[in-house]
């Protein structure tokens, strides 16, 4: 689905902002993360159609929605997590469930299912995890038996164990991963069916409000109409077929709450005086702590955006994207959080301040819809492909168009993104001339430098544009200096750990260190303290201390 | 009954502050609101809709994006909207804009009452309101906090120094709205938000409305701004905590020494 017009999409953001503070101020949240409980009646509020309708984003307008395209999901979503890691979990739960049914449902089933869930306020949840089948769902164990009456399959019966289920406790309506005779499919399952039971609420490390729980199913009886799209084998496809634009959201939560951690951090800064000034003005404070974790983040955004608008733009899967997406937000939402702590000294040790909780929180972006280390091999694994199909040629092309930018607009780092992008088309190769990809420790590192490196690319290309997106907070000069920073470390790191990794593997470097062009990127870097002193003065005129 | 409602795209004030050195307004990265009289008068004007049936009107004058504002009313349960955008239309004053927004009501025709907030957040000037009256010839309520309409009386509750005043009209009538201070904003659900996309939504330039373009604009604004500054910061206030006799003893001896008092 395309994705709305801006002005609508942020008076939606705005009504949800508006109640959030109206009805779940921190002390609230507070109260609700020590308790360890789901606040029920906030997520009926929301879902109610009147008071605001999120969930209502992801159904289409003919069955009662809004129909929301992708970029509309992403700032939703950025937003939720803002406001509390847990309540977003919970409405992301229920987006993720209704996939299955958006993917791969019958016009009568989305009809009946997709129609009840916009009108009853329904809350949903997506139940593929098992004990033994997380990311890799191939050993799924639940099984779905065929019910015979007169020579027809009238139903199913389901049997099996679905383990971190978000929702799972307090949804009404389920899809359920189970092996039918004709291979894995989905199934509607309501909480009310005989033999259906949810196991205790999970007292986790964080996202303390929202419900994660496990699921039994003991031989409980599905008619055959709640199979969804009526014919079986169907279910690891439809799973699938959505990764992109699902990453896409928690790429969006890791984006979100990782912003919302180091804005705190700036906003304190201000006002906090150590050693006869504030410590916003130090640069060992705000180009450690401050500085680089909004850069990397914002580059974050730069790459979901350029996801989200191709997947509106009708383009399907997007698997490598989304997952680049997500690894690249998550872990540096993850990292940023951790330095907000960092930055708010003893205070962010404590609960009496947001940054504590959003970093237990924002750990679990690195843990569901793929693990980090899942996702760097998704990455390898794309991006691997295209290096040999294109013989090598994949990123070299990429560099030439960023060289071209730069001809064009030299503030936006894209010389540097191209050197990165040089720099791992000459691992990419060295990996293959030595097979290296033979060590998986080599596969994992070669995701988590591609997805910098095209970050970066992506990042430089974004701050070139003559038009700015809607949610860039910046100035041109602030934000062109954030690519720019943004692209110097990318290729640093991407030259370096490259060869690091190469050199850990062969016995020489075959001439790597000149392949990878170490010493062009090291003089790239000319520049950098002013760039990080004038990043710093632009986050302090935007989030000023209240 | 046909209402009017004129509201105003303001940046958030809360978010604003001003460059000491140039005296400029830092607008870098704040997000535009509806400003908070403007919505208090849309909510009172949506409210007697509610209850008597009304037809209401947004209007609104600003930039493109300005139909932000105007698609809230909407969203909110506003019947139509207009947005008053021309390059003509740039740096009016309050005078200006009261006849550009004057024209427009004229142009959407029988008009029985016309809401607009008592000020807006960002000029504070409390002009343009009572500026649409004169220029329609209709006469006007100002800072009403309550409205009430029976039949063909309008009954308003108005701010008065030290107290309240109740106020009947008929017929056309512009008011204007001060805030109740228990008043909650309201927002509109993520369905209405997308259901007033198909309300009639209309822009409007210079030559929609038959505005003559000298009376338009910076050149059409007979109020020039000299220049914008920051007051002077208060010096830091000395605080003593104590019992009240103990308080006053002090104020007393500060007093002394200031030779305020003998």
């Amino acid at each position: 689905m395309p994705s709305m017009d801006p002005i609508s999409r942020n008076l939606m953001l705005d009504s949800l902002r508006e109640y959030a503070k109206r009805r779940i101020p921190f002390d609230l949240i507070r109260e609700l993360d020590a308790k360890n409980e789901f606040p029920t009646d906030i997520l009926k509020e929301m879902y109610d159609r009147d008071t605001l309708g999120v969930h209502l984003l992801m159904i289409p307008e003919e069955y009662g929605g809004v129909s929301g395209g992708t970029f509309d999901i992403y700032r939703v979503c950025e937003l939720l997590a803002r406001i509390d890691l847990g309540i977003a979990t919970g409405v992301f739960a229920t987006f993720l469930g209704t996939d299955p049914l958006n993917q791969g449902g019958t016009e009568e089933q989305k009809e009946k299912w997709l129609r009840r869930i916009a009108s009853e306020n329904l809350l949903v949840a997506y139940g593929a995890t098992e004990p033994d089948a997380g990311s890799d769902l191939v050993n799924l164990r639940t099984r779905a038996e065929h019910v015979v009456k007169n020579g027809k399959i009238a139903g199913y019966r389901i049997t099996g164990n679905k383990q971190w289920i978000s929702n799972g406790g307090v949804a009404d309506v389920h899809t359920i991963l189970a092996m039918a005779p004709g291979g894995p499919s989905w199934f509607i399952v309501e909480k009310t069916m005989e033999g259906f039971s949810a196991n205790k609420h999970e007292d986790k490390h964080g996202i303390r409000l929202s419900n994660t729980a496990g699921l039994s199913l003991d031989n409980v009886f599905v008619p055959a109409e709640n199979l969804i799209g009526m014919e079986e084998g169907k279910g690891l496809l439809q799973a699938q077929a959505v990764f992109g634009y699902t990453r896409v959201m928690v790429a969006a939560f890791g984006l979100g709450a990782g912003a919302e951690a180091v804005e705190h951090a700036i906003r304190y800064s201000q006002q906090r005086i150590q050693g006869g000034g504030p410590l916003s003005e130090k640069q060992g404070y705000t180009h450690k702590l401050i500085v680089p974790n909004y850069v990397r983040l914002e580059g974050a955004r730069a790459y979901i955006e350029y996801t989200a608008l191709r997947l509106d733009s009708g383009e399907h899967g997007l698997q490598t994207e989304g997952a680049i997406a997500k690894y690249g937000a998550s872990e540096w939402g993850n990292k940023a959080a951790d330095d907000a702590i960092q930055a708010l000294g003893g205070y962010g040790y404590t609960k009496d301040f947001p940054v504590e909780k959003i970093k237990r929180d924002i750990k679990i972006t690195c843990i569901y819809e793929g693990t980090s280390e899942v996702l760097e091999m998704t990455i390898y694994r794309g991006r691997w492909q295209e290096h040999l199909k294109s013989r090598g040629r994949y990123y070299l092309d990429m560099a030439d168009k960023l060289d071209q930018l730069h001809a064009e607009e030299p503030k936006v780092g894209a010389h540097a993104s191209a050197l990165g992008l040089r720099a791992l088309a000459a691992v990419l190769e060295e990996c293959r001339v030595h097979k290296l990809t033979r060590h998986q420790h080599v596969t994992f590192k070669l995701g988590k430098l591609i997805c910098a490196a095209e970050t970066a690319a992506i990042f430089s290309t974004a701050a070139a544009a003559q038009k700015y997106s809607e949610t860039i907070r910046f100035d041109r000069e602030g934000w062109q200096a954030m690519a720019r920073v943004f692209a110097r470390e990318a290729a640093l790191n991407t030259a370096m750990e490259g060869l690091a990794l190469v050199l850990g593997a062969i016995d020489s470097d075959g001439g790597l260190a000149d392949a990878v062009n170490i010493e062009a990127i090291q003089t790239e870097q000319k520049g950098m303290i002013a760039d990080m002193d004038l990043v710093a003065v632009k986050l302090k005129q935007t989030f000023k201390a209240k | 009954m046909n209402i009017v409602v004129c509201v105003k795209q303001v940046p958030d004030s809360t978010e604003v502050k001003i460059n000491p050195e140039t005296g400029h307004l830092i607008r870098a990265g704040v997000p535009s609101i509806i400003n908070p009289y403007d919505h208090f008068a849309l909510q009172t004007a949506l409210e007697l809709k509610k209850k008597h049936n009304f037809r209401v009107t947004v209007v609104s004058m600003g930039p493109p994006q300005a139909k932000s504002v105007v698609q809230l009313g909407m969203a909110l349960g506003a019947d139509e909207g207009i947005l008053l955008s021309d390059m003509a239309f740039a740096g009016s004053d309050t005078w200006s804009t009261s006849y550009a927004l004057a024209k427009a009501v004229k142009k959407i025709g029988k008009t029985d009452l016309i809401f607009c907030g008592m000020q807006a957040i960002d000029g504070d000037t409390a002009q343009t309101g009572p500026g649409v009256a004169q220029q329609l010839g209709m006469p006007q309520v100002t800072f009403c906090e309550h409205v009430e309409v029976d039949g063909r009386r309008i009954i308003a509750r108005k701010l008065i120094d030290g107290g309240h005043e109740v106020v009947e009209a008929r017929p056309p009538v512009l008011l204007t709205m001060i805030m109740h201070k228990d008043y909650t904003p309201r927002y509109p659900s993520f369905l209405a938000v997308n259901a007033s996309l198909k309300k009639p939504f209309h822009v409007w330039n210079a030559a929609d409305i038959g505005a003559e373009e000298h009376y338009l604009g910076l050149k059409g604004s007979p109020t020039k701004v000299d220049r914008i500054y920051p007051p002077p910061q208060r010096e830091k206030a000395a605080m003593f905590t104590g019992s009240g006799q103990e308080g006053m003893a002090k104020i007393l001896q500060i007093m002394k020494a200031e030779h305020f008092i003998e």
